[in-house]
This record gives structure tokens, C-alpha cells and sequence, in this order.
């Protein structure tokens, strides 16, 4: 909440870098996210784009460097705690709960607002003491969990009503992604396109404050490009958010995002407004290759400007 | 599958706290009315606890094979420290009783403190044995848990104080249908309110895509140990049971051919359903019991309904590999019978109420 | 010392026995991603078609070295198929479903192989465990002091064929075109398709390939331990896997360190305890390793693409 209204970056990143085995897949990748940001992450393929998201949701450890999400150091934490911390993504290939609902996919994101025995604040002051207490901590987390499991058994009656509150909210975000009318329908059974919506609908129930997109627009037609662009805008002012945006579609890209970041072998090679990086010298190499702009000479004269 | 936890559309006709528990209640005592209306020859007794013992070991199996997607083939294991710790308990106090009541009741209740010490130190050791191998690919759990139960027939094979290899005698043989029945209730009602709750969707979250499911918050190896936990309780309590109706308890009873077995019914019914857990456990229990009683009343060969018997395990195997091959989703797949209940049976509604 | 000496020799022989076979699951996972829980229960086969040919060679014919090298082709040879038509019928077809579902058919296979031999009618042999015949007539190699320390033929034999399998092994997969489809494959099966690599025939090739290894290796066990049973395919193969998992499963080399190691230790544990706990041994190991590191010695983590 501070760090929102401080300006300060919900997401950032300081020359965090992962190697695999002799493979750098990524190196020295800076990035921040503040509240309002619609930014866009490009590169061919192979660059790195999806390693930089693994690396920031949790799903990689950088080997050197740091990832913040709300103020908080988040390198080696297990994902669904980074998740929590208010990041949230989505998949390339699209990972769904293919059996589930789409009412239930959402549902899953949208995990109880429970009024747990010890509070998720004091749990993270004691966190923040370190040591002893932090351990102390992790044991009276899963106190309250073995708690929540004991009200679910039991049918009690504030379990109940979190459980209508946790539906109604997915509900809602089923509607605001146009996919009631889908609310009992297995995920699998969706077309591709609102497998895609659903996914982020899906992203969207975690409560997040920064938002990751992978490929968002994979696989759409023109007509729904348009609908995505519009949707991805207004999803930044209704809920609040910082987006990031991993494409391929320049249009796309250069269309909604304020600042783009360009990774070739996993270098930022160019960082800026869409009319920089369309110019930039190294962009247009590593998309097209060298010898484009002794081929292109206007590309080249562009370039040079 | 999973639907809304949201009561039924009746009125309120109990107070909101006492919902949960007012099932229970009714089971208690239609059960014991049952219990006490009914003669019941003792092979009849024996054969329906057998019956119940594989139904509960089949559901509490399903919560962790079917709902939450592991491979866990040591479940007998779990079983096995169950048996033994009831059993030992139920020494303990052979010869307590309290004052005042029934000898009946008076049984009942110690058999009850035994299945329940028998359960936790189960669970206990579904704890340790599931933090560490619940972080291992699904192929390594199933080995871990494979080994786990064996290590437990070693321990008891060699520890003089449970019987050893000859196996532990003169537990009370206190076991009812009431109390075997009663925990069979017990464990189905368990099983179901997982499912219907936002805990259950998380189990079956990861069951689909665990990478996913731990990118949208859920902690996935809190959550996969939670429901080993609950599984191996169960499966404990079964053990207690069966401990209390077997005259002699040994190691053999709960090797790795008992856990197949349970594998079997899970996986035949179909992973994820516990009507189907049930339906395979009832089945499977049944019928080779029916074919031996068959042989033994049909042919003067004695030899001939052991084989019959011997016949089961290899045919289990056979069994596996077909339905994998033809029907991998088993009978049920993960549809529950009171999924498709007509609509005067109070059943979870859709939505909210 | 000499106890020591002794238990280490023994110690290596039974090494190069679980090696064989651990040989056969690192490969088979290495190609397909799944533990070939029948692996054990093929082996168990074998032996008992080794059994079958000894007795029909007769006294004088089995102890020749043809009729030993008939014993163990024989017995190879019909591992390799039945590897070949476990693969064809139950794994093929599953090759692209989520692993669980092959790895419980693999169970159901190992069940209804182990628990099938143990039934008394027809071809079945039964329960009991009998005795293999004498192949090899034990004599001493060598002997050390005042028979501290004994060296038995047939362990210097058992120790000579194993080795030469392995080195055959190591040849073939690491010098030969095959070899490298193999290793091919194994990396992914479906870009190696797309290279022209034939991978159905690669991967049959290579569960026979396995399987006679097996086989050789069973009947290596038999001539040692000089009783056969329908278990123990359960109990060898477990060793076995215990061994490449200890080495890294997917790992050639590895499965054979794995092997000599764990080899050593339940000869160690053993000799200096009691040996009611010898079955323990192996699944200590495994968990120990498990639990801290489950690559394996050799094996390096796999990463799953998010």
C-alpha cells in the first residue's frame, strides 16, 4: 500500500542475472513497475523474456542480483509467496486447470480472505525480526492453516460466508473479462481465445499489483488484438496495477506500452519509449540481422537520427 | 465437480454453528440403532468390516492419489503404525473399564481413544514422511512412499515388543459394525467437504498444473502434506479397526500387497472419485471373498479356493495395465454419485445462496 | 583386515551384479522418462528361462562353456523380447499420456509378472524357491593367509562377464551411431523424430538392449545366491534402482558407481550387523538420498520449462 502511494516501484529488478550450467540466460536485467505502468518486455526469440518473468515470480533464483516486490528483497522465495506479495502472471503456453470450471480456475486465485487466528501483518513483523521469530512465524502460519482446514470440515459459519464472498468476487471477474456466460464450462473446453481471458481473469484473482502478461495476444486474430489492447488498458486503471507485457506483435506493443525493454541472448540491449526502440541500431540487428541496415539504407538513415 | 460450499436452499431450520456437525449426529445414532437391532451372523460381521476397513483405506487413499494428483503406493504402511499403536493401547487398558456404564459402551469408548491414538500417530507419520518427498517429482514419491512402508514392516519384524514376525496377539477384539461403520461415514464426510470447500480446489489445482497452482498463491507443498496427513489419519484409524477385529496382527498384513491392493480400488473406481473409491473398495472386497466362499462350497478341493485366492494378485496387475490402456479415468473418473442426486435431496446448490 | 578384504571383494561382486541391471533402468528412463518398475520382474523371467535351459542341457552339458554360453543367450534372448512386447503393447501406447499412468501400467505389469510366477499350475513354477543348478563348479581362485580371505571362481567370472557387458555397453553408447540416437533420444524424443531418428526403433532396441542385460546379470545372481523365487525380481530389481538413482538415473556411468557403492555398503552393513536388516539397507539409501540430493551423484537437476 506505502510503496504505491509513495511512487516508490511495486516490481523491480537490479541486475538480477540466472545462469544454467554454462548458459547465461539472463544478465544483469533491470527493470521497475510502478503503479500506472504499461511496459513492454520484446526481444526474438530465445532472448530470455520468459526466464526474466521466472526470475521475478520466483520460479527461477537469480544467481546474482536482486528482485523487489513491494519493497521486499523476494530472491529464493517460493512463489505462491511472491504471489502474495502482489505479483501475479500469466503463462506462454497456457497452464489452466483444464478440468476445473472457469468459475472454479478463478475461485483457485481468489484463496480466502480468511480472518486467520494470527493476521497475515503481525505474522510478517515477525518476519521481518528474523531469526528465531521468523521460524516462529512459518509455525503459527501453518497453525492458522490447520485452523482454516478445521472450519472447513466443520461448516462453520464464517467459513461459509468467506466461501459466497470468494465466489462473488470471481464471479465478478469472470464478468469483467465477458466470461459469465462460461462460468460452468470446463476450462478445456473454452475456445482459444477465452482460454486466454480466463487466464488472466485468473491472474487477476490473486488481487495483484503488478500484473505479468506472456504472450497475451499468442494466437489471436486482428479483431481480438484490438479487444486485448483495450482490455489491457482499462484492467490498469480499473484494478490498479502495473502491467508488463512479454509480446511478439509490435504493433501491440508499440501501441499500449509506455516503455519497452529490449532483451537479445539475455542482454538488455536497448530500454525507452516505442519510437526509441524502433529506432534503435542494436534492435533492428538483433530482429533483422546485421546486415539489414547495409541492405535498408533508409532503415539506416532512421536509425541514425 | 467442485461446487459451492453454500448450504442447501432449505430454511434454517438449526442454528448456523451446529450444521456441521448434525450429520454426524444422525449417523451416531442410526448407527447404533442398527448396531443394536441387528443379530448379524459373525461371518456377516466380519466380511462388513473387512468391507468398511477397505472403504475407509480407499477414500483416504483418493484424497491424496486422486484429489491432489500424487503417487503415494505405501498407504498399507500408514495402516500398519495405526494397527499397532491401537493395538497396544488396547493391551494397555484390557483390563479398565468404566464405571457405571455398559461393558459395551464402556468398550466402545476405549476402542475409540485406541483408533484415535492409532490415527494421530499415523498422521504423525504421514507428517514426516510427507515434508521431505512431497518436494520430489511424482515418480520419487511413489518409491519414497513404497519404501517407507516396507521400512515399517522391518522395524515391526524385528522390534520382540510388537510381536515380531509372529505377529501381536490378544488385543481386544472389541471392533463393531457400529464403530467401523461410524468411521467409514466419518471419513466419506471428510472426503466430501474437502472437495466442496476452496481447500479442495486447491488440491485439485494442483493435481492439474501444480506450477500454476503455486503461481496463483497456493502453497502447493503445505497443501500437498496437509492432505498426506489426512489420508494416512484415516488410514491409521482403519488399521486400529482392523486391529480390533483380527485375532492376530502381523507384518505380512500390511506389506506392499496391501497397498496395491488400495491403489487398485482407487485407481479402478477412478482417481479423484470417492464414490468410486467406494464402489472398487465394496467390489474388490466382495467379490474375491464371494469367489472363495464359492469354491470352498462348490469343490471338495480345499486347495482349489486358495488358489482362486492366489489368482487375485496377479490379476490386480493385469487389471492395472487394462485400465490404463482402455479406461485410465476408471469407472467413475471424478464424478460423485450426489453430483447427479435428484433435486429434493439437500445437496450443494451451484452458486451462492 | 582380512574380514574387511573379504567383505570388500564380495562387496564389489555383488556391485557388478546390481550394475547390470541398474544399467537397464538408467537407460530406459534416459529414453523414456519412466521408471520401469517391470524391470526386476523381466529379469526374474529370464532366470527362470535360464533354470529351464540348464535342466534341458542336462548334468554333463551345462557345466561345458557352451552350454553356460547357451544358458545365458538363451536366457537373454528372451528377455529381449519379452522387453520388446512390455515396450510395444503397454509403454508405446502411453507414451505421450502424464507419466502416472505409465508408471502404474509398469506396476501393474510388475505385480501381475511376480505374483503370476508364483501360482503353481501349468508353466507357472510356483512359490518355492529352487535351486539353480550348478553351473559353475566352485573352486577356490585364491586364498589368502589361512583362508581369511577366499576368492571363489565364480565370483572372478562373474566379475570378468559383467565387466565385459559394461564395456560393451559403454562402447556402444558412447562410439557408436546408435549410441548417439540413444543419447539423442533421450534428450527429447519428439525433436529427435523430427531429426529422422527413428524413435520407436530406438527406444525398442534399447529395452531389449536392457532387459538382456538383466537377464545376464540374474543369472550371474543365480549362480551366487543358487536359489531362485518369483520375488526376487522385487527384491534385486530394487537394489538395482536404488543403484541408478544413487548414480543419477538417466546416467550410464553413474548407475554403475551407484552399483559398486551400494553394493559395498550392504555388504559392510551387513557383515557388521545382522543380517535380518539387509533390505533395509537399500531403502535407507535410497531415502537418504532423496532427501538430500535426488539428482544423484551424476545427474543434474532437470528444470521443467515454465
Amino acid at each position: 500500500m506505502s510503496a504505491a502511494a509513495n511512487g516508490e516501484p511495486l516490481l523491480q529488478a537490479k541486475d538480477a542475472s540466472i545462469e544454467f550450467g554454462g548458459l547465461k540466460a539472463l544478465q544483469r536485467f533491470n527493470l521497475e513497475i510502478r503503479q500506472g505502468d504499461l511496459q513492454g518486455l520484446i526481444g526474438p526469440n530465445g532472448a530470455g523474456k520468459t526466464t526474466a518473468f521466472n526470475v521475478l515470480t520466483g520460479v527461477y533464483e537469480p544467481t546474482s542480483g536482486d528482485v523487489f516486490v513491494c519493497g521486499q528483497r523476494v530472491n529464493g522465495k517460493k512463489p505462491h509467496r511472491i504471489n502474495r506479495l502482489g505479483l501475479a502472471r500469466t503463462f506462454q503456453n497456457i497452464r489452466l486447470f483444464r478440468a476445473l470450471t472457469a468459475l472454479d480456475n478463478v475461485r483457485v486465485a481468489c484463496l480466502s480472505e480468511s480472518r486467520p487466528v494470527f493476521s497475515a501483518e503481525r505474522l510478517a513483523a515477525l518476519r521481518r525480526e528474523g531469526g528465531a521469530w521468523a521460524w516462529m512465524a512459518n509455525g503459527l502460519d501453518a497453525w492458522n492453516n490447520y485452523y482454516d482446514w478445521w472450519r472447513a470440515l466443520l461448516l462453520a459459519p464464517g467459513f461459509l460466508r468467506e466461501e459466497e464472498e470468494l465466489t462473488r468476487r470471481a464471479e465478478q471477474l469472470l464478468e469483467v473479462m465477458g466470461l459469465s456466460h462460461r462460468r460452468d464450462e470446463e476450462a478445456r473446453n473454452l475456445p482459444y481465445g477465452e482460454q486466454r481471458r480466463l487466464e488472466i481473469a485468473r491472474a487477476l484473482g490473486t488481487r495483484p499489483r503488478v500484473l505479468l502478461l506472456d504472450e497475451p495476444a499468442a494466437g489471436m486474430n486482428t479483431r481480438e488484438k484490438a479487444d486485448l489492447m483495450v482490455l489491457i488498458r482499462r484492467l490498469r486503471e480499473q484494478f490498479s496495477l502495473g502491467i508488463l507485457v512479454i509480446e511478439h506483435d509490435m504493433k501491440l506493443v508499440m501501441g499500449i506500452c509506455e516503455q519497452i525493454t529490449v532483451l537479445d541472448h539475455g542482454e538488455t540491449i536497448a530500454v525507452g519509449t516505442p519510437e526509441k526502440v524502433r529506432a534503435d541500431r542494436k534492435v533492428i540487428e538483433a530482429y533483422l540481422g546485421d546486415s539489414y541496415l547495409e541492405t535498408h539504407p533508409e532503415a539506416a538513415q532512421e536509425a541514425a537520427r | 465437480m467442485v461446487e459451492s460450499a453454500a448450504p442447501a436452499a432449505t430454511p434454517a431450520l438449526l442454528p448456523a454453528w451446529a450444521r456441521g456437525v448434525t450429520p454426524v449426529v444422525i449417523a451416531l445414532g442410526a448407527l447404533a440403532f442398527a448396531q443394536w437391532s441387528s443379530g448379524g451372523s459373525p461371518f456377516f460381521v466380519y466380511i462388513a468390516s473387512v468391507v468398511g476397513v477397505n472403504c475407509i483405506l480407499a477414500v483416504s487413499l483418493n484424497i491424496v492419489n486422486g484429489m491432489t494428483g500424487q503417487f503415494s503406493i505405501g498407504h498399507a504402511g500408514f495402516m500398519a503404525v495405526g494397527a499397532y499403536t491401537a493395538g497396544k493401547i488396547s493391551l494397555a487398558f484390557a483390563d479398565t473399564a468404566v464405571a457405571g456404564v455398559p461393558v459395551v459402551a464402556s468398550d466402545q469408548l476405549f476402542l475409540l481413544i485406541s483408533l484415535l491414538a492409532g490415527g494421530t500417530g499415523a498422521a504423525l507419520f504421514g507428517f514426516l514422511v510427507g515434508l521431505p518427498s512431497l518436494r520430489l517429482r511424482g515418480d520419487y514419491l511413489a518409491i519414497v512412499t513404497l519404501g517407507f512402508g516396507e521400512i515399517i514392516r522391518v522395524i515391526v519384524q524385528n522390534t520382540p515388543a510388537l510381536g515380531a514376525a509372529l505377529g501381536l496377539s490378544g488385543i481386544p477384539q472389541t471392533s463393531t459394525l457400529f464403530m467401523v461403520w461410524f468411521w467409514v461415514f466419518v471419513t466419506v464426510l471428510v472426503a466430501r467437504r474437502i472437495a466442496h470447500s476452496s481447500h479442495g480446489r486447491s488440491l485439485w489445482a494442483i493435481r492439474e498444473d501444480e506450477v500454476a497452482a503455486e503461481a496463483m498463491g497456493v502453497d502447493t507443498t503445505a497443501y500437498k502434506v496437509r492432505s498426506f496427513v489426512i489420508s494416512s489419519f484415516f488410514a491409521g484409524v482403519a488399521g486400529g479397526l482392523f486391529a480390533h477385529f483380527i485375532p492376530i496382527i502381523n507384518p505380512n498384513s500390511f506389506g506392499f500387497v496391501k497397498s496395491m491392493e488400495v491403489v487398485v480400488m482407487v485407481v479402478a473406481g477412478g482417481l479423484g472419485s470417492t464414490t468410486g473409491a467406494i464402489v472398487a473398495a465394496v467390489a474388490l472386497t466382495l467379490l474375491p471373498e464371494g469367489l472363495r466362499t464359492a469354491f470352498n462350497a462348490f469343490s471338495s478341493d480345499p486347495a482349489l479356493a486358495q488358489k482362486a485366492d492366489q489368482i487375485r494378485m496377479p490379476i490386480y496387475g493385469l487389471l492395472l495395465v487394462v485400465l490404463m490402456l482402455a479406461r485410465p479415468q476408471g469407472l467413475f473418473g471424478t464424478r460423485e454419485v450426489w453430483d447427479v442426486l435428484p433435486r429434493w435431496l439437500p445437496r450443494r446448490r451451484k452458486g451462492v445462496a | 583386515m582380512s574380514d574387511f578384504i573379504q567383505h570388500l571383494i564380495n562387496g564389489i561382486a555383488s556391485g557388478t551384479i546390481y550394475a547390470l541391471i541398474a544399467l537397464g533402468y538408467t537407460m530406459v528412463y534416459g529414453v523414456l522418462k519412466l521408471i520401469n518398475f517391470a524391470h526386476g520382474d523381466v529379469m526374474m523371467v529370464g532366470v527362470y528361462v535360464g533354470y529351464a535351459t540348464a535342466f534341458q542341457l542336462g548334468r554333463a552339458a551345462r557345466t561345458t562353456l557352451w552350454g553356460v554360453l547357451a544358458i545365458f543367450l538363451v536366457a537373454m534372448a528372451a528377455c529381449a523380447l519379452i522387453g520388446f512386447l512390455i515396450e510395444r503393447f503397454a509403454y508405446r501406447p502411453l507414451r505421450d499420456k502424464p507419466r502416472l499412468t505409465a508408471l502404474i501400467t509398469a506396476i501393474g505389469i510388475s505385480f501381475a509378472l511376480s505374483y503370476g510366477f508364483q501360482l503353481d499350475f501349468g508353466p507357472l513354477p510356483g512359490a518355492a524357491p529352487r535351486a539353480f543348478p550348478e553351473v559353475i563348479q566352485p573352486t577356490e581362485w585364491l586364498v589368502l593367509g589361512d583362508r581369511e580371505v577366499v576368492v571363489w571362481n565364480w565370483q572372478v567370472i562373474s566379475l570378468l562377464i559383467a565387466a565385459a557387458l559394461m564395456v560393451g555397453l559403454q562402447y556402444l553408447v558412447f562410439r557408436t551411431r546408435f549410441g548417439r540416437a540413444m543419447r539423442a533420444v533421450s534428450f527429447d524424443h519428439r525433436v529427435a523424430g523430427l531429426m529422422g531418428i527413428p524413435t520407436d526403433r530406438v527406444i525398442a532396441v534399447t529395452f531389449m538392449l536392457g532387459s538382456a542385460l538383466a537377464a545376464g546379470a540374474g543369472i550371474l545372481y543365480a549362480i551366487k545366491d543358487t536359489s531362485v523365487q518369483p520375488l526376487m525380481g522385487l527384491y534385486v530389481g530394487l537394489k538395482a534402482f536404488v543403484a541408478a538413482v544413487v548414480g543419477g538415473i538417466g546416467n550410464v556411468p553413474g548407475a554403475m558407481v551407484g552399483a559398486l557403492l551400494l553394493g559395498l555398503i550392504e555388504e559392510f552393513v551387513v557383515g557388521y550387523t545382522a543380517s535380518s536388516w539387509r533390505e533395509a539397507v537399500a531403502f535407507g539409501v535410497l531415502i537418504l538420498v532423496l532427501l538430500f540430493k535426488p539428482e544423484g551423484l551424476f545427474g543434474r537437476v532437470a528444470a521443467e520449462k515454465v
